[in-house]
Protein backbone atom coordinates (compact mmCIF):
# COMPACT_ATOMS: atom_id res chain seq x y z
CA UNK A 1 0.00 0.00 0.00
CA UNK A 2 2.68 2.08 0.47
CA UNK A 3 4.51 1.60 -2.77
CA UNK A 4 0.96 2.30 -4.19
CA UNK A 5 0.86 5.48 -2.74
CA UNK A 6 3.92 7.28 -3.67
CA UNK A 7 4.13 9.21 -6.78
CA UNK A 8 6.42 7.53 -8.90
CA UNK A 9 4.20 4.43 -8.57
CA UNK A 10 2.34 5.79 -11.50
CA UNK A 11 4.92 6.35 -13.91
CA UNK A 12 6.66 2.91 -12.85
CA UNK A 13 3.50 1.03 -14.21
CA UNK A 14 3.35 3.30 -17.22
CA UNK A 15 7.03 2.82 -17.88
CA UNK A 16 6.39 -0.88 -17.54
CA UNK A 17 3.71 -1.76 -19.63
CA UNK A 18 5.28 0.59 -22.49
CA UNK A 19 8.23 -1.20 -22.65
CA UNK A 20 6.03 -4.72 -22.54
CA UNK A 21 3.60 -3.47 -25.36
CA UNK A 22 6.14 -2.30 -27.79
CA UNK A 23 8.42 -5.11 -27.27
CA UNK A 24 5.15 -7.61 -27.50
CA UNK A 25 4.32 -5.97 -30.97
CA UNK A 26 8.11 -5.64 -32.20
CA UNK A 27 10.72 -7.93 -30.47
CA UNK A 28 13.27 -5.32 -32.40
CA UNK A 29 12.08 -2.53 -29.78
CA UNK A 30 14.30 -4.50 -27.14
CA UNK A 31 17.35 -5.25 -29.62
CA UNK A 32 20.76 -3.76 -28.70
CA UNK A 33 20.57 -1.61 -31.66
CA UNK A 34 17.61 0.29 -30.65
CA UNK A 35 18.16 0.67 -26.77
CA UNK A 36 21.79 1.71 -27.98
CA UNK A 37 20.39 4.27 -30.28
CA UNK A 38 17.43 5.69 -27.80
CA UNK A 39 19.65 5.66 -24.86
CA UNK A 40 22.00 8.41 -26.92
CA UNK A 41 19.70 11.43 -26.75
CA UNK A 42 17.68 9.96 -23.86
CA UNK A 43 20.44 10.96 -21.53
CA UNK A 44 21.01 14.36 -23.41
CA UNK A 45 17.40 15.58 -22.61
CA UNK A 46 17.69 13.75 -19.10
CA UNK A 47 20.79 15.72 -18.26
CA UNK A 48 18.32 18.79 -18.64
CA UNK A 49 15.17 16.99 -16.88
CA UNK A 50 17.31 16.27 -13.44
CA UNK A 51 17.42 19.85 -13.36
CA UNK A 52 14.31 21.11 -14.21
CA UNK A 53 13.25 18.62 -11.28
CA UNK A 54 15.36 20.74 -9.00
CA UNK A 55 14.01 23.89 -10.41
CA UNK A 56 10.36 23.26 -10.05
CA UNK A 57 10.62 21.58 -6.72
CA UNK A 58 11.75 25.30 -5.83
CA UNK A 59 8.27 26.70 -7.56
CA UNK A 60 10.23 27.95 -10.87
CA UNK A 61 10.52 26.57 -14.31
CA UNK A 62 12.66 27.62 -17.20
CA UNK A 63 11.61 27.78 -20.72
CA UNK A 64 15.34 28.77 -22.04
CA UNK A 65 16.98 25.18 -21.92
CA UNK A 66 15.72 24.56 -25.55
CA UNK A 67 17.82 27.43 -26.57
CA UNK A 68 20.81 27.10 -24.50
CA UNK A 69 20.95 23.60 -25.39
CA UNK A 70 20.91 25.23 -29.36
CA UNK A 71 23.21 28.30 -28.35
CA UNK A 72 26.11 27.01 -26.00
CA UNK A 73 27.36 24.82 -28.68
CA UNK A 74 27.15 26.73 -31.49
CA UNK A 75 29.07 29.87 -29.34
CA UNK A 76 31.90 26.63 -28.37
CA UNK A 77 32.32 25.58 -31.80
CA UNK A 78 32.34 29.40 -33.32
CA UNK A 79 35.26 30.06 -30.83
CA UNK A 80 37.59 27.02 -31.32
CA UNK A 81 37.07 26.89 -35.75
CA UNK A 82 37.93 30.72 -35.35
CA UNK A 83 41.14 29.75 -34.06
CA UNK A 84 41.23 31.88 -31.10
CA UNK A 85 41.25 29.38 -28.09
CA UNK A 86 41.69 25.62 -27.73
CA UNK A 87 38.27 23.21 -27.15
CA UNK A 88 38.76 22.98 -23.99
CA UNK A 89 38.92 26.83 -23.41
CA UNK A 90 36.00 27.38 -25.74
CA UNK A 91 34.16 25.06 -23.72
CA UNK A 92 34.85 27.11 -20.25
CA UNK A 93 33.92 29.77 -21.96
CA UNK A 94 30.49 28.34 -23.58
CA UNK A 95 29.55 27.72 -19.86
CA UNK A 96 30.42 30.54 -18.39
CA UNK A 97 28.01 32.30 -20.55
CA UNK A 98 25.22 29.88 -19.70
CA UNK A 99 25.90 30.46 -16.22
CA UNK A 100 26.04 34.08 -16.23
CA UNK A 101 22.13 33.25 -18.52
CA UNK A 102 21.44 31.81 -15.16
CA UNK A 103 22.02 34.35 -13.13
CA UNK A 104 20.46 36.74 -14.72
CA UNK A 105 16.90 34.44 -14.86
CA UNK A 106 17.55 34.18 -11.23
CA UNK A 107 18.00 37.79 -10.53
CA UNK A 108 14.60 38.82 -12.93
CA UNK A 109 12.63 35.93 -10.89
CA UNK A 110 14.07 37.04 -7.20
CA UNK A 111 14.80 40.21 -7.46
CA UNK A 112 12.11 41.90 -10.08
CA UNK A 113 9.67 39.63 -8.91
CA UNK A 114 8.18 38.57 -12.26
CA UNK A 115 7.18 35.06 -12.88
CA UNK A 116 10.14 32.65 -13.91
CA UNK A 117 7.67 32.09 -17.15
CA UNK A 118 7.76 35.62 -18.14
CA UNK A 119 11.59 36.19 -17.74
CA UNK A 120 12.71 32.68 -19.25
CA UNK A 121 10.14 33.44 -22.32
CA UNK A 122 11.93 36.45 -22.62
CA UNK A 123 15.20 34.68 -22.33
CA UNK A 124 14.33 31.71 -24.29
CA UNK A 125 13.89 34.52 -27.36
CA UNK A 126 17.34 36.46 -26.74
CA UNK A 127 19.17 33.11 -26.54
CA UNK A 128 17.61 31.48 -29.96
CA UNK A 129 17.85 35.30 -31.54
CA UNK A 130 21.85 35.55 -30.35
CA UNK A 131 22.20 32.08 -31.77
CA UNK A 132 20.93 32.57 -35.10
CA UNK A 133 22.80 36.07 -35.72
CA UNK A 134 26.32 35.03 -34.49
CA UNK A 135 25.61 31.96 -37.15
CA UNK A 136 23.75 33.92 -39.57
CA UNK A 137 21.43 30.75 -39.18
CA UNK A 138 24.11 28.14 -40.52
CA UNK A 139 25.36 25.10 -38.42
CA UNK A 140 28.93 25.37 -37.30
CA UNK A 141 31.75 22.59 -38.03
CA UNK A 142 32.39 20.49 -35.93
CA UNK A 143 34.31 17.00 -37.50
CA UNK A 144 37.04 18.72 -36.07
CA UNK A 145 36.27 17.17 -32.54
CA UNK A 146 38.01 13.51 -33.97
CA UNK A 147 40.77 13.13 -30.51
CA UNK A 148 39.67 15.69 -28.56
CA UNK A 149 40.41 14.71 -24.96
CA UNK A 150 36.78 17.05 -24.18
CA UNK A 151 35.36 15.11 -27.04
CA UNK A 152 36.27 11.34 -25.36
CA UNK A 153 35.33 12.93 -22.07
CA UNK A 154 31.75 13.90 -22.71
CA UNK A 155 30.92 11.06 -25.61
CA UNK A 156 33.09 8.80 -26.63
CA UNK A 157 31.99 5.72 -27.06
CA UNK A 158 32.69 1.78 -26.59
CA UNK A 159 31.09 -1.08 -26.68
CA UNK A 160 29.47 -3.61 -24.01
CA UNK A 161 27.62 -6.67 -24.49
CA UNK A 162 26.69 -5.18 -28.62
CA UNK A 163 25.86 -2.05 -26.67
CA UNK A 164 27.25 1.13 -28.23
CA UNK A 165 27.33 2.97 -25.20
CA UNK A 166 28.47 6.79 -24.76
CA UNK A 167 30.14 8.47 -22.36
CA UNK A 168 27.09 10.86 -21.61
CA UNK A 169 25.03 8.06 -20.04
CA UNK A 170 27.97 8.30 -17.20
CA UNK A 171 27.70 11.53 -16.92
CA UNK A 172 23.60 10.78 -16.75
CA UNK A 173 24.09 8.44 -13.90
CA UNK A 174 26.25 10.36 -12.08
CA UNK A 175 24.03 13.46 -11.98
CA UNK A 176 20.84 11.24 -11.21
CA UNK A 177 22.64 10.41 -8.00
CA UNK A 178 24.49 13.54 -7.26
CA UNK A 179 20.81 15.56 -7.42
CA UNK A 180 18.82 12.47 -5.85
CA UNK A 181 21.52 12.72 -2.60
CA UNK A 182 20.72 16.28 -2.88
CA UNK A 183 17.44 16.61 -2.79
CA UNK A 184 16.61 14.08 -0.61
CA UNK A 185 19.64 14.02 1.88
CA UNK A 186 20.94 17.33 2.12
CA UNK A 187 20.52 20.74 3.85
CA UNK A 188 20.21 21.78 0.30
CA UNK A 189 17.38 19.96 -0.60
CA UNK A 190 15.39 20.56 2.56
CA UNK A 191 15.93 24.53 1.46
CA UNK A 192 14.68 23.64 -2.26
CA UNK A 193 11.61 22.18 -0.81
CA UNK A 194 11.06 24.62 1.50
CA UNK A 195 11.27 27.47 -0.95
CA UNK A 196 8.62 25.84 -3.21
CA UNK A 197 6.32 24.72 -0.64
CA UNK A 198 5.78 27.52 1.40
CA UNK A 199 8.72 30.67 0.42
CA UNK A 200 7.42 32.90 3.38
CA UNK A 201 7.69 30.24 6.47
CA UNK A 202 11.43 29.57 4.57
CA UNK A 203 12.32 33.26 4.68
CA UNK A 204 11.17 33.78 8.06
CA UNK A 205 13.40 30.38 9.35
CA UNK A 206 16.59 32.35 8.13
CA UNK A 207 16.51 30.05 4.42
CA UNK A 208 17.91 31.88 1.89
CA UNK A 209 15.10 31.08 -0.53
CA UNK A 210 16.37 33.99 -3.40
CA UNK A 211 20.02 32.33 -3.09
CA UNK A 212 18.60 28.81 -3.51
CA UNK A 213 16.30 29.78 -6.69
CA UNK A 214 18.72 31.64 -8.62
CA UNK A 215 21.74 28.49 -7.83
CA UNK A 216 18.99 26.34 -9.21
CA UNK A 217 18.32 28.78 -12.45
CA UNK A 218 22.15 28.86 -12.85
CA UNK A 219 22.20 24.96 -12.43
CA UNK A 220 19.66 24.58 -15.16
CA UNK A 221 21.58 26.36 -17.74
CA UNK A 222 24.54 24.84 -17.27
CA UNK A 223 22.85 20.87 -17.58
CA UNK A 224 21.48 22.40 -20.77
CA UNK A 225 24.48 23.73 -21.94
CA UNK A 226 26.50 21.03 -21.26
CA UNK A 227 23.68 18.65 -22.97
CA UNK A 228 23.96 20.55 -25.84
CA UNK A 229 27.31 20.18 -26.07
CA UNK A 230 27.53 16.42 -25.70
CA UNK A 231 24.67 16.45 -28.26
CA UNK A 232 26.62 18.80 -30.97
CA UNK A 233 29.74 16.59 -30.90
CA UNK A 234 28.05 13.03 -31.03
CA UNK A 235 25.71 14.30 -34.01
CA UNK A 236 28.67 16.50 -35.52
CA UNK A 237 26.49 19.37 -36.01
CA UNK A 238 25.89 22.51 -33.67
CA UNK A 239 22.78 24.00 -35.59
CA UNK A 240 21.58 27.30 -33.89
CA UNK A 241 18.04 26.15 -34.18
CA UNK A 242 18.55 22.75 -32.36
CA UNK A 243 16.58 22.47 -29.03
CA UNK A 244 13.40 24.18 -30.50
CA UNK A 245 10.76 22.81 -28.22
CA UNK A 246 12.81 20.80 -25.66
CA UNK A 247 11.71 22.95 -23.06
CA UNK A 248 8.15 21.60 -22.56
CA UNK A 249 9.36 17.63 -23.22
CA UNK A 250 11.29 18.63 -20.42
CA UNK A 251 8.80 20.08 -18.28
CA UNK A 252 6.23 17.08 -19.31
CA UNK A 253 9.06 14.58 -18.55
CA UNK A 254 9.53 16.16 -14.92
CA UNK A 255 5.85 16.44 -13.90
CA UNK A 256 4.62 13.02 -15.32
CA UNK A 257 6.97 11.89 -13.45
CA UNK A 258 5.51 13.13 -10.20
CA UNK A 259 6.97 16.66 -9.29
CA UNK A 260 4.48 19.12 -8.37
CA UNK A 261 4.29 22.17 -11.16
CA UNK A 262 3.23 24.66 -8.35
CA UNK A 263 6.79 23.72 -6.42
CA UNK A 264 7.29 22.09 -2.64
CA UNK A 265 7.08 18.29 -3.75
CA UNK A 266 10.00 16.71 -6.10
CA UNK A 267 11.36 13.77 -7.19
CA UNK A 268 14.81 12.56 -8.95
CA UNK A 269 13.52 9.07 -9.71
CA UNK A 270 10.52 10.02 -11.01
CA UNK A 271 11.96 11.86 -13.46
CA UNK A 272 13.92 9.28 -14.32
CA UNK A 273 10.82 7.61 -15.47
CA UNK A 274 9.16 10.39 -17.09
CA UNK A 275 12.58 10.50 -18.99
CA UNK A 276 12.29 7.36 -20.51
CA UNK A 277 8.49 6.77 -21.06
CA UNK A 278 8.61 10.11 -23.24
CA UNK A 279 11.27 8.99 -25.16
CA UNK A 280 10.65 4.89 -25.11
CA UNK A 281 7.07 6.16 -26.13
CA UNK A 282 9.13 8.42 -29.55
CA UNK A 283 10.85 5.63 -30.24
CA UNK A 284 8.52 2.82 -29.91
CA UNK A 285 5.56 4.70 -31.91
CA UNK A 286 8.10 4.21 -34.70
CA UNK A 287 9.19 1.10 -34.11
CA UNK A 288 5.55 -0.34 -34.15
CA UNK A 289 4.48 1.13 -37.45
CA UNK A 290 2.52 4.63 -36.30
CA UNK A 291 3.48 7.45 -38.27
CA UNK A 292 6.20 9.46 -36.48
CA UNK A 293 3.83 12.88 -36.82
CA UNK A 294 1.27 10.77 -34.53
CA UNK A 295 3.57 10.89 -31.90
CA UNK A 296 2.26 14.33 -30.42
CA UNK A 297 -1.40 13.05 -29.55
CA UNK A 298 0.17 10.10 -28.09
CA UNK A 299 2.40 12.57 -25.83
CA UNK A 300 -0.48 14.57 -24.97
CA UNK A 301 -2.74 12.30 -23.89
CA UNK A 302 0.18 10.50 -21.93
CA UNK A 303 0.24 14.16 -19.85
CA UNK A 304 -3.26 14.23 -19.19
CA UNK A 305 -3.47 10.74 -18.01
CA UNK A 306 -0.91 11.39 -15.90
CA UNK A 307 -2.06 14.40 -14.06
CA UNK A 308 -5.27 12.91 -13.85
CA UNK A 309 -3.78 10.30 -11.85
CA UNK A 310 -1.41 12.11 -9.62
CA UNK A 311 -4.39 15.11 -9.04
CA UNK A 312 -6.51 11.71 -7.93
CA UNK A 313 -3.55 10.50 -5.46
CA UNK A 314 -3.45 13.87 -4.04
CA UNK A 315 -7.14 14.34 -3.48
CA UNK A 316 -7.44 11.03 -2.23
CA UNK A 317 -4.46 11.70 0.09
CA UNK A 318 -5.85 14.68 1.50
CA UNK A 319 -9.28 12.76 2.23
CA UNK A 320 -7.77 10.17 4.00
CA UNK A 321 -6.32 12.68 7.00
CA UNK B 1 10.09 43.26 39.80
CA UNK B 2 10.53 40.24 37.21
CA UNK B 3 13.82 40.71 34.98
CA UNK B 4 13.02 42.74 31.88
CA UNK B 5 13.31 41.00 28.84
CA UNK B 6 12.17 42.96 25.82
CA UNK B 7 11.73 46.95 26.39
CA UNK B 8 10.39 48.99 23.62
CA UNK B 9 10.60 52.36 23.96
CA UNK B 10 9.05 55.52 21.83
CA UNK B 11 8.11 53.39 18.20
CA UNK B 12 6.50 54.68 15.53
CA UNK B 13 5.56 53.21 12.20
CA UNK B 14 4.55 55.28 9.58
CA UNK B 15 2.86 53.46 6.18
CA UNK B 16 3.40 56.60 3.75
CA UNK B 17 1.00 59.14 5.60
CA UNK B 18 -0.73 56.42 7.68
CA UNK B 19 0.75 56.11 11.18
CA UNK B 20 0.13 52.88 12.36
CA UNK B 21 1.90 52.94 15.75
CA UNK B 22 2.30 55.89 18.09
CA UNK B 23 4.65 56.41 20.76
CA UNK B 24 4.42 52.91 21.39
CA UNK B 25 6.45 51.77 24.84
CA UNK B 26 5.94 47.79 25.95
CA UNK B 27 7.91 45.81 28.28
CA UNK B 28 8.05 42.17 28.25
CA UNK B 29 9.55 40.42 31.73
CA UNK B 30 10.99 37.29 31.27
CA UNK B 31 8.44 33.57 32.09
CA UNK B 32 6.10 35.94 31.15
CA UNK B 33 2.57 35.91 29.01
CA UNK B 34 1.22 39.04 27.62
CA UNK B 35 -2.04 39.32 26.32
CA UNK B 36 -1.97 41.58 23.09
CA UNK B 37 -5.46 42.97 22.84
CA UNK B 38 -6.98 45.20 20.73
CA UNK B 39 -9.83 45.55 17.86
CA UNK B 40 -9.29 45.20 13.86
CA UNK B 41 -6.90 48.27 12.63
CA UNK B 42 -5.77 48.92 16.16
CA UNK B 43 -1.73 48.31 15.03
CA UNK B 44 -1.05 44.87 17.01
CA UNK B 45 0.20 43.25 13.57
CA UNK B 46 2.40 46.12 12.81
CA UNK B 47 3.83 46.28 16.13
CA UNK B 48 5.14 42.31 16.64
CA UNK B 49 5.73 42.90 12.75
CA UNK B 50 8.30 45.54 14.06
CA UNK B 51 9.38 42.92 17.10
CA UNK B 52 9.41 39.88 14.41
CA UNK B 53 11.82 42.04 11.86
CA UNK B 54 9.03 41.69 8.92
CA UNK B 55 8.73 45.24 8.69
CA UNK B 56 11.07 48.12 9.82
CA UNK B 57 10.29 50.65 12.33
CA UNK B 58 9.72 54.23 11.67
CA UNK B 59 11.61 55.51 14.83
CA UNK B 60 11.89 54.47 18.10
CA UNK B 61 14.31 52.15 20.02
CA UNK B 62 14.27 47.97 20.86
CA UNK B 63 16.09 46.63 23.71
CA UNK B 64 16.62 42.74 24.51
CA UNK B 65 17.86 42.39 28.11
CA UNK B 66 18.77 45.54 28.08
CA UNK B 67 20.69 46.28 25.50
CA UNK B 68 19.62 48.50 22.51
CA UNK B 69 19.10 46.21 19.38
CA UNK B 70 18.33 47.19 16.17
CA UNK B 71 16.37 44.60 14.37
CA UNK B 72 16.21 44.51 10.32
CA UNK B 73 14.86 41.38 8.96
CA UNK B 74 13.12 38.02 10.27
CA UNK B 75 17.09 36.65 10.53
CA UNK B 76 17.92 39.06 13.42
CA UNK B 77 14.97 38.86 15.02
CA UNK B 78 15.83 34.79 15.69
CA UNK B 79 19.49 35.99 16.48
CA UNK B 80 17.74 37.44 19.48
CA UNK B 81 15.49 35.26 20.42
CA UNK B 82 12.46 36.43 19.35
CA UNK B 83 10.05 33.59 17.43
CA UNK B 84 7.06 34.52 15.96
CA UNK B 85 4.20 31.98 14.91
CA UNK B 86 1.75 33.28 12.92
CA UNK B 87 -1.51 31.34 12.16
CA UNK B 88 -0.93 29.65 9.06
CA UNK B 89 2.64 30.84 7.44
CA UNK B 90 5.03 29.46 9.98
CA UNK B 91 5.35 25.64 8.36
CA UNK B 92 6.07 24.03 5.24
CA UNK B 93 2.79 21.63 4.99
CA UNK B 94 5.05 19.48 2.70
CA UNK B 95 7.76 18.70 4.50
CA UNK B 96 8.03 16.37 7.37
CA UNK B 97 7.55 17.24 11.23
CA UNK B 98 11.29 16.89 11.43
CA UNK B 99 12.11 18.53 8.66
CA UNK B 100 10.31 21.52 10.01
CA UNK B 101 11.46 21.73 13.16
CA UNK B 102 14.65 22.21 11.86
CA UNK B 103 14.42 24.06 8.28
CA UNK B 104 17.54 26.61 8.78
CA UNK B 105 19.43 24.79 11.12
CA UNK B 106 19.80 21.36 9.69
CA UNK B 107 22.01 19.44 11.47
CA UNK B 108 24.69 18.09 9.44
CA UNK B 109 27.22 15.53 9.43
CA UNK B 110 29.48 13.49 7.03
CA UNK B 111 32.78 15.11 5.52
CA UNK B 112 32.84 18.44 3.94
CA UNK B 113 31.22 18.91 0.70
CA UNK B 114 29.07 15.55 1.32
CA UNK B 115 27.45 16.83 4.33
CA UNK B 116 24.26 15.32 4.73
CA UNK B 117 21.24 16.10 7.04
CA UNK B 118 21.45 14.15 10.38
CA UNK B 119 17.96 12.43 9.87
CA UNK B 120 18.47 10.26 12.34
CA UNK B 121 19.54 13.24 15.18
CA UNK B 122 16.29 15.39 13.46
CA UNK B 123 14.07 12.44 13.91
CA UNK B 124 15.66 11.79 17.65
CA UNK B 125 14.95 15.20 19.06
CA UNK B 126 11.74 15.36 16.97
CA UNK B 127 9.97 12.52 18.83
CA UNK B 128 11.28 13.42 22.51
CA UNK B 129 9.71 17.37 21.61
CA UNK B 130 6.60 15.90 20.24
CA UNK B 131 6.03 14.32 23.85
CA UNK B 132 7.27 17.74 26.05
CA UNK B 133 4.10 18.89 23.92
CA UNK B 134 1.75 16.06 24.50
CA UNK B 135 1.40 14.95 20.97
CA UNK B 136 4.16 12.39 20.70
CA UNK B 137 2.04 9.38 21.07
CA UNK B 138 0.84 8.13 17.36
CA UNK B 139 2.54 10.55 15.22
CA UNK B 140 6.04 9.57 13.53
CA UNK B 141 8.83 12.63 12.83
CA UNK B 142 8.39 11.69 9.31
CA UNK B 143 5.03 12.62 9.02
CA UNK B 144 4.26 15.11 6.71
CA UNK B 145 2.73 18.08 8.23
CA UNK B 146 -0.11 18.21 5.82
CA UNK B 147 -1.41 15.29 7.49
CA UNK B 148 -1.47 17.17 10.84
CA UNK B 149 -4.86 18.79 12.49
CA UNK B 150 -4.62 22.38 13.36
CA UNK B 151 -3.64 22.09 16.84
CA UNK B 152 -0.97 19.79 16.23
CA UNK B 153 0.26 22.16 13.82
CA UNK B 154 0.57 24.62 16.20
CA UNK B 155 1.93 22.58 18.41
CA UNK B 156 4.74 21.49 16.03
CA UNK B 157 5.25 25.51 15.39
CA UNK B 158 5.75 26.05 19.39
CA UNK B 159 7.61 23.00 19.92
CA UNK B 160 10.24 24.07 17.49
CA UNK B 161 10.38 27.64 19.27
CA UNK B 162 11.15 25.97 22.72
CA UNK B 163 13.51 24.12 20.83
CA UNK B 164 15.90 26.48 19.55
CA UNK B 165 15.50 28.37 23.26
CA UNK B 166 13.82 31.30 22.17
CA UNK B 167 13.31 33.85 24.76
CA UNK B 168 10.04 35.53 23.41
CA UNK B 169 7.61 33.20 21.64
CA UNK B 170 4.86 35.35 19.40
CA UNK B 171 1.75 33.79 18.70
CA UNK B 172 -0.15 36.05 16.17
CA UNK B 173 -4.02 34.57 16.54
CA UNK B 174 -3.05 30.79 17.81
CA UNK B 175 -6.78 29.75 18.61
CA UNK B 176 -8.34 30.65 15.16
CA UNK B 177 -9.86 28.35 13.35
CA UNK B 178 -9.01 25.53 16.12
CA UNK B 179 -11.54 22.93 17.83
CA UNK B 180 -12.54 23.39 21.71
CA UNK B 181 -9.79 20.47 22.68
CA UNK B 182 -7.37 21.70 20.47
CA UNK B 183 -7.44 25.10 21.67
CA UNK B 184 -7.13 24.01 25.60
CA UNK B 185 -4.09 21.74 24.15
CA UNK B 186 -2.77 25.08 22.51
CA UNK B 187 -2.92 27.12 25.67
CA UNK B 188 -1.58 24.37 27.33
CA UNK B 189 1.65 24.42 25.57
CA UNK B 190 1.73 28.61 25.84
CA UNK B 191 1.77 27.43 29.91
CA UNK B 192 4.46 24.93 29.41
CA UNK B 193 6.35 27.44 27.57
CA UNK B 194 6.32 29.73 30.55
CA UNK B 195 6.80 27.43 33.19
CA UNK B 196 9.84 26.25 30.83
CA UNK B 197 11.83 29.95 30.74
CA UNK B 198 10.08 31.20 27.99
CA UNK B 199 8.04 34.63 27.53
CA UNK B 200 4.93 35.13 25.31
CA UNK B 201 3.00 37.40 23.51
CA UNK B 202 -0.29 36.05 22.89
CA UNK B 203 -2.34 37.73 20.40
CA UNK B 204 -6.14 36.86 20.09
CA UNK B 205 -9.69 38.26 18.91
CA UNK B 206 -11.38 35.68 21.51
CA UNK B 207 -10.28 37.48 24.84
CA UNK B 208 -11.88 33.99 26.84
CA UNK B 209 -8.79 32.34 25.67
CA UNK B 210 -6.40 35.31 26.71
CA UNK B 211 -8.12 35.28 30.15
CA UNK B 212 -7.62 31.91 30.62
CA UNK B 213 -3.46 31.92 30.03
CA UNK B 214 -2.34 35.57 30.30
CA UNK B 215 -0.56 37.09 33.27
CA UNK B 216 -0.81 40.28 32.40
CA UNK B 217 -2.89 42.56 29.08
CA UNK B 218 -1.72 44.95 27.17
CA UNK B 219 -4.84 46.51 25.26
CA UNK B 220 -3.70 48.32 21.75
CA UNK B 221 -5.84 51.26 20.64
CA UNK B 222 -5.53 53.47 17.28
CA UNK B 223 -1.91 52.89 16.80
CA UNK B 224 -1.37 53.53 20.98
CA UNK B 225 -1.19 51.50 23.88
CA UNK B 226 -3.85 52.57 26.01
CA UNK B 227 -3.67 50.35 29.14
CA UNK B 228 -0.56 47.43 29.97
CA UNK B 229 -1.37 46.28 33.07
CA UNK B 230 -4.44 44.80 33.08
CA UNK B 231 -4.75 41.92 35.61
CA UNK B 232 -6.76 39.13 34.44
CA UNK B 233 -7.28 38.13 37.89
CA UNK B 234 -8.85 41.15 39.00
CA UNK B 235 -11.01 42.44 35.52
CA UNK B 236 -13.11 41.24 34.05
CA UNK B 237 -14.26 40.56 30.11
CA UNK B 238 -16.22 43.10 30.17
CA UNK B 239 -14.32 45.89 31.71
CA UNK B 240 -11.59 44.95 28.99
CA UNK B 241 -13.86 44.99 26.19
CA UNK B 242 -14.86 48.80 27.47
CA UNK B 243 -11.00 49.65 27.38
CA UNK B 244 -10.71 48.21 23.63
CA UNK B 245 -13.56 49.91 22.29
CA UNK B 246 -12.82 53.03 24.08
CA UNK B 247 -16.09 53.41 26.05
Amino acid sequence: MRAVARPEFGPFVLLALELFGFWAINHDFLSEQNISNTLAFTVELGLIALAMTLLMTSGEFDLSVGSLFGFSPVLMWTLFNAGLVSLGVAFAMAMAVAALIGLVNGWFVTRLKIPSFLVTLGMLLVVRGTALFITDGFPQRTWSAEGQWLAEALVGDFRVLGFRIYMSLFWFILATAAMSYVLNQSKAGNWILASGGNPGAARARGVNVDGTKVSLFVLSSLMASLAGVISSIRTSAANPNSGTGYELEVIAMVVIGGTALTGGRGTIFGTVLGIFILRGMRNGIVMIGVPGLAYNIFIGAIILGMMALHSWLERRHRAGT
Amino acid sequence: MAEELIRMEGVNKFYGRVQALENVNLTVNRSEIVGLLGDNGAGKSTLIKVLSGAVPSSSGSIYVRGEKVRIRDTTDAIALGIETIYQDSALVVQLSIARNLFLGREPLKGPRFLQRMDMRAMEDAAGDLLRRVGIGKAIPASTPISSLSGGERQAVAIARAMHFDSDLIILDEPTNNLGVAETQGVLRFVRNARDSGHSCIFIAHNIHHVFQVVDRIVVMRRGRIVADDIDPKTTTVAEVEDVITGE
